[in-house]
């Protein structure tokens, strides 16, 4: 595959904008360009926020096309839904997080949350496939609720998905998370790679 | 997110991932900026911040000033003593530059100077679609456009020699796309500049800073059109301006800035290499004449990619009616491209498709399978955070409002995050009203409050007018946030108390710009490198402008707050009410908000729903009853004083 597209989708405060650096940064480390397209608005929290990660010898565009992802990295499953029906490539991966954080919209009985099998449904009727794992309770277990995102990129190393290795992603995260989490993160790293590789 | 290491180190040929407004910093600081003054606007604002984190370490100043026009006369006045300047902004920040713009190119500058304006297509964090390229055609100075971040950099560097080179101001245009997105950028190597400020009154030219000094504005104006041939020689030679063009190609692509990147990645979606013509555009104007007739003379058809307005379009066509009257120019203004909104490959790609003649494929199946699938996607409505001092402002308010009786009030809005106030969230559906009459709207949420809303500052003007035309169905109020109140909103203050304007303006205090990244203002007491100094306080100034009427309160006190509203409601006067609580985003990352736990018992609630018109997206609503998201929660406990029966209490 000479491009990878990927698309890291969640809310905003569950770090998915560093987690798309983090990738990006391992592909430039590897020797391959990237583009990083990011949508977040006001710096306040709670809203929908989709980083675009477009890594390969050659790409331009910030943004990922219609149908375009390889894989859709879900932080949040209804942020991964919203991303998949525009984005996710026919033959493409969904991998979720189980944990939602339910909109001020549902809370307030004015919408419905998907479950998560209504998602993986919808998915494969969109010819993809979905992995979904509880990457919150990971990273609590890693020791830190906040390293979900980095559960999220181990697993997504774990899938073999990325055109980098799974070492230099490694080594990425623990270059830029802060130094009193490097332990936390790369335990929540290894948590995340192992529940692919063992469990999915 | 580059690494704060990344910019500020002269490591030539390092290559790193750099947002684009990091991007134009790194450029800057290559290029040895000596003054950078901006004031915050999304997609700009990490332009200076960036340039704030390695002024102390470099030691350049940079500076967040009161608003775009001053940063701009800042930068201005730095580069008349001959020092490189950068001054960045959003789109709609540069309309406030204009007056000093359009006439400070008509003397020019003496150190280079950098204009860097991020536009916004589509409107994301911006209440228009503005191609500020137009500002550079206006004032005729030249633009630069970037493709990706490494162009970013590569142009702003560049900008400070060509802007010394013509002794003008260079505007850097970049668009959301760019500046909110990182890409891969390989570093140059810092320039050392170090210049000694100097002064001469006559440099170069009499009166040089002075535009009525003789000879005057005429001749001055005539001086810059001088220029603009110098301008159109150097864009002809620049690596950012490119002809791609065989023999027997029938069709070419013009794409300026960014369109070019999706333009590229269009034609090799369809396997169109090398049989289009590419004339890849980095200076919109002035446009790289040579090579645009050269194509226009090669080919039947052009494709003029851009985004924004058609200013290469026009200028295209302008050409094609000397070189080449039978070219068929395709773009915005022959309607194959939408004149609204942004672009992106998707839409290049099947506008190219139409136009090469080649048929996309479409796969019915998928569609209903994406149509079905979207139903499962709920909105996520953006509101103000949990906890936000903001939601008890307009909770206040509303009440006071409602106390004050029953007829049309007026809330003039402004902007920055109490902005929301007039989105009308959860996706109401609103029916255009053909009253002859006032009409009086419910508030259920705090983001049905505004009434009005454009610019900075622009509320409390527009409550002057609404009070002058002699309105008397209700009662006329202005909201702005404090750095709204010091960026624009003095002048219509006084403005208020000369002309005897009565009124309420509110003035929601969080100590920060908060909504663009928590950018220090001139309340937070801290400057943009993080320096001690003094600060300056609403109340304080209102007071000296002659303010008769001022009440301080806390927005977590409602009772208070409700009670300051309704008095001021009742002052016969311009009256303003000051409602001062730090950001709570900002404590909770000082790690200064302590907050207590909110005590739920759903047996007491009698489902009033007083709640969750509160609007906090910590409060819960579930089969009609209150409750609380404890992963959400500060414990504010704004909801507990809301709640009538204690089924929401304070722990």
């Amino acid at each position: 595959m000479s491009r990878t597209n990927l698309i890291i989708a969640g809310v905003g405060g569950q770090g998915s904008v560093l987690a798309s650096h983090l990738v990006a940064m391992a592909a430039i480390r590897d020797g391959l360009r990237a583009r990083v397209g990011e949508t977040f608005g006001a710096a306040m929290r709670g809203g929908a926020v989709a980083s675009h990660v477009r890594i390969g010898k050659d790409v331009h565009a910030p943004l990922v096309t219609k149908d375009g992802a390889d894989v859709v990295l879900a932080l949040e499953p209804l942020e991964g839904i919203r991303n998949v029906v525009k984005f996710l490539a026919n033959g493409g991966l969904l991998l979720t997080n189980t944990r939602a954080w339910v909109p001020t919209d549902v809370n307030t009985g004015r919408a419905e949350y998907p479950t998560i099998e209504a998602i993986k449904g919808a998915v494969e009727k969109l010819g993809g496939k979905t992995i979904a794992i509880d990457a919150t309770s990971l990273a609590q277990q890693a020791g830190n609720v906040r390293t979900m995102n980095v559960v999220m990129l181990g697993a997504l190393a774990g899938t073999g998905k990325l055109p980098i290795s799974a070492k230099t992603l490694k080594q990425i995260v623990r270059e830029n998370v802060p130094p009193k989490t490097i332990d936390a993160n790369l335990r929540a790293f290894e948590l995340g790679f192992r529940a692919i590789r063992e469990g999915g | 997110m580059g690494d704060y290491l990344d910019i500020v180190e002269n490591s030539p040929g390092k290559r790193v991932l750099l947002m684009g407004n990091e991007a134009i910093a790194r450029g800057a600081i290559e290029a040895g900026v000596c003054v950078a003054a901006s004031y915050p606007g999304t997609p700009a604002s990490e332009i200076l911040e960036t340039l704030a984190l390695a002024a102390p370490k470099l030691g350049f100043h940079a500076e967040w000033s009161t608003n775009e026009k001053v940063a701009f006369e800042v930068a201005a006045g730095a580069t008349i003593t001959g020092v490189r300047a950068l001054t960045s902004m959003k789109n709609a920040g540069l309309n406030w530059v204009m007056d000093m713009f359009m006439t400070l190119v008509y003397g020019g500058v003496r150190g280079g100077f950098v204009i860097a304006v991020a536009d916004d297509p589509d409107a994301h964090y911006s209440s228009n679609e503005q191609d500020t390229r137009f500002a550079a055609f206006y004032g005729e100075i030249p633009c630069l456009e970037p493709a990706d971040q490494q162009e970013a950099k590569n142009m702003t560097r560049y900008a400070f020699e060509l802007s010394e080179q013509l002794e003008l101001p260079v505007l850097v245009r970049s668009v959301t796309r760019i500046s909110h997105a990182s890409g891969d950028v390989e570093l140059g190597a810092l320039q050392k500049i170090g210049r000694k400020p100097v002064f001469d009154k006559h440099w170069k030219m009499p009166y040089r800073w002075n535009v009525y000094g003789p000879p005057g504005a005429v001749e001055k104006h005539s001086w810059l059109h001088s220029q603009m041939p110098l301008a159109k020689k150097a864009v002809e030679k620049l690596p950012w301006n490119r002809l791609e063009l065989k023999g027997k190609q029938r069709l070419g692509i013009i794409a300026s800035g960014l369109g070019a990147s999706y333009a590229r990645e269009a034609v090799r979606k369809l396997g169109l290499e090398g049989k289009v013509a590419f004339l890849k555009i980095g200076t919109p104007t002035p446009l790289p004449e040579g090579m645009v007739k050269r194509m226009l003379k090669a080919v039947k058809t052009v494709f003029v990619v851009e985004e924004g307005d058609p200013l290469v379009e026009l200028q295209v066509k302008a050409i094609a009616k000397d070189e080449n009257r039978d070219v068929e120019v395709v773009g915005k203004l022959s309607g194959a491209l939408a004149p609204v909104g942004e672009i992106n490959t998707d839409i290049i790609t099947n506008t190219l498709a139409k136009t090469a003649g080649v048929k996309l494929p479409e796969d019915r199946k998928r569609e209903l399978a994406r149509a079905e699938a979207s139903k499962l996607v709920a909105p996520r409505s953006s509101t103000l955070c949990a906890g936000c001092p903001h939601l008890g402002s307009y909770w206040a308010l509303k009440q006071a409002l409602r106390m004050a009786g029953g007829n049309v009030w007026i809330v003039n809005g402004d902007i920055g995050c109490y902005e929301q106030g007039g989105y009308g969230l959860f996706a109401k559906t609103v029916r255009p009203s053909l009253s002859t009459e006032s009409v009086r709207y419910p508030i259920d949420t705090p983001y049905d409050t505004l009434d009005t809303n454009y610019i900075m500052g622009g509320g409390v003007g527009l409550m002057q007018g609404e009070f002058q035309s002699g309105y008397k169905d209700g009662a006329i109020v202005a909201v702005a946030g404090d750095s709204t109140f010091f960026h624009a909103c003095i002048p219509a203050v006084i403005n208020a108390v000369y002309n005897k304007a009565k009124g309420l303006f509110f003035v929601l205090d969080n100590s920060w710009t908060a909504m663009t990244g928590h950018q220090p203002n001139p309340t937070t007491g801290e400057t943009a490198t993080g320096e001690q100094t003094k600060a300056l306080h609403v109340e304080d100034i209102a007071r000296a402008c002659g303010v008769e009427f001022i009440k301080v309160v806390d927005p977590f006190d409602l009772k208070t707050t409700t009670a300051a509203i309704g008095e001021a409601l009742k002052f016969d006067g311009f009256a303003i009410v000051v409602a001062r609580r730090t950001c709570t985003l900002q404590l909770q990352r000082q790690k200064k908000f302590v907050g207590k736990r909110i005590i739920v018992d759903q047996s007491k609630c009698t489902s009033c729903g007083l709640c969750i018109s509160l609007g906090c997206p910590a409060n819960t609503y579930k089969d009609k009853k209150g409750g609380i998201e404890p992963l959400l929660c500060n414990g504010c406990g704004m909801c507990a004083q809301v709640c009538p029966t204690g089924a929401l209490r304070m722990g």
